[in-house]
């Protein structure tokens, strides 16, 4: 029988439930535990093609580098503007054009909505790497495994989400990942940057969440403080962004207020959200997150391109 | 010399001529028949007669738009788009001049191709070719959501295609 993740699009994290997420944390764990000769034949000879219209550092590097870490190659366009799009080419050309030279695409595209849409254009399985501020499942997924694998469970935690709550991607598609969990919800941010509420119409019923503006007063009792950056670039308005930068900044003061055996966490890149002070301190994982991201994007590749899982 | 025959008409007969076959969208709230047009897709290409009535006088509301399309029988998977459009829109199917089925609007599982999608950030509102379709999600609290960018939209602020 053919794991679930075969041929399959990985499009929004909402497709997921449960028992999905523990398939990629197993396979996860799986590559971990492997030597390096037995990792590099898991996709060998299969291609990953990447289109990002947005800038990364992380994301894109991780999944080249975890492609490479289990034996595949990887070609795509790092910037758009050095592409046909810039000569006014299609999204959904510019997608069907890579999914002929490549087994498997990772997409990311500033419009809401793209990777649903070059799912359906593309002729083979699509990885959603952020589209606009609707989605990036999979960070969520190596965000849940972080938790997982520094917490040892995640039902049962306290979880606050701190910074732009509005525009981040990332926290909509932990939102929807944490809603599959019985976990407690802190929704910390400037009350202009609250969540939208026209985006989160199913967790409403399934997640237990309460919205604050006060990051102090909340965080003594958490497990799990995951740190946004506000991001400039989401904004209309500048003035807008300049009324709420710098909103929150987490500093050797604050860490010492929090649990001991919390866990502090960040998509990346930061500005000066967390402090570089803290990242020698115990709760800070977000660097290890980071690593966590090339793990679980190397075991999504895997059960995506092999019939029979890893 | 022949006399002059009087035959008496009622006043909707003389707005509106009988059809022998086809489909009569009854009731649709006044200034809203030409966007039920637009909806179904319908443009006279294929030669039938269509006759649209704007604002004809009613019994039961003050005015109306009446829409009678000859020789096409609409299925209620194209008349049910109007669900939004035209909630209180009756659906009348004519054979041989006789009302075979009448029928009321019911909220479909998806609207293709009607309204935008109101997220300004949509891929649905970019140049690339795709129509919006959205998903209705909940029909008792009338809860609309885009297929692509999967919002949540409010009815009372979509905008047409």
């Amino acid at each position: 029988m053919s794991n679930s993740f075969f041929q399959k699009d990985i499009v929004s994290v909402r497709d997921f439930d449960k028992q999905k997420f523990e398939t990629v944390f197993q396979a996860t764990d799986k590559i971990i535990g492997m030597n390096q000769n037995e990792r590099r034949e898991i996709v060998r000879g299969k291609t990953l093609g990447y289109l990002f219209f947005e800038p990364s550092t992380r994301t894109r590097l991780s999944f080249e580098a975890a492609m490479a870490s289990i034996g595949g190659t990887s070609l795509g366009i790092a910037d758009a503007s050095s592409s046909s799009a810039k000569k006014g080419e299609s999204l959904a050309d510019t997608v069907k054009i890579m999914s002929l030279y490549s087994d498997v695409l990772v997409l990311r595209h500033q419009l809401d909505g793209s990777s649903r849409f070059a799912a359906e254009i593309s002729e083979k399985p699509l990885i959603n790497a952020g589209s606009g501020t609707e989605e990036h499942p999979t960070q969520a997924i190596l965000d849940l495994y972080t938790i997982r694998k520094e917490k040892k469970k995640i039902d049962g935690l306290k979880v606050g989400i701190v910074g732009d709550l509005k525009y981040g991607r990332t926290v909509y598609s932990l939102l929807y990942a944490l809603s599959n969990y019985n976990v407690d919800v802190k929704l910390i941010s400037p009350p202009s940057l609250k969540i939208r509420a026209d985006s989160t119409y199913e967790i409403r019923k399934k997640l237990q969440y309460t919205e604050t503006s006060d990051l102090e007063e909340n965080l003594d009792d958490l497990d799990v403080i995951y740190v946004t950056r506000i991001q400039k670039e989401r904004f209309a308005d500048i003035e807008e962004y300049v009324k709420v930068r710098g909103s929150y900044k987490i500093g050797p003061e604050l860490v010492n207020k929090i649990k001991d055996d919390a866990i502090i966490m960040h998509p990346l890149p930061r500005l000066d959200e967390i402090s570089p002070e803290i990242d020698s301190t115990k709760q800070a994982k977000y660097f290890k997150q980071a690593q966590y991201g090339k793990d679980t994007r190397a075991a999504l590749l895997a059960l995506i391109l092999n019939e029979n899982g890893i | 010399m022949s006399s002059i025959q009087t035959i008496p008409m009622s006043e909707s007969d003389l707005i509106v001529r009988r059809i022998k076959n086809g489909t009569v969208i009854d009731h649709i709230e006044s200034g809203k028949g030409l966007k039920v047009l637009n909806a179904l897709g319908i443009d006279g290409r294929d030669g039938n007669v269509i006759t649209i009535a704007l604002n004809v006088p009613s019994s039961k509301v003050a005015k109306k738009d009446i829409i009678k399309v000859e020789n096409k029988f609409l299925q209620d998977t194209d008349t049910n788009k109007l669900a939004l459009i035209a909630p209180k829109a009756t659906v009348n199917i004519i054979q041989d001049y006789k009302l075979v089925e009448k029928r009321r609007v019911a909220l479909p599982n998806q609207i293709e191709r009607i309204f935008r999608c109101s997220n300004p950030d949509c891929i649905t509102n970019s140049d690339e070719e795709i129509q919006p379709i959205m998903d209705v999600v909940d029909k008792t609290g009338l809860v609309l959501r885009c297929r692509y960018c999967t919002r949540t939209l409010d009815v009372n602020e979509l905008k047409y295609y």
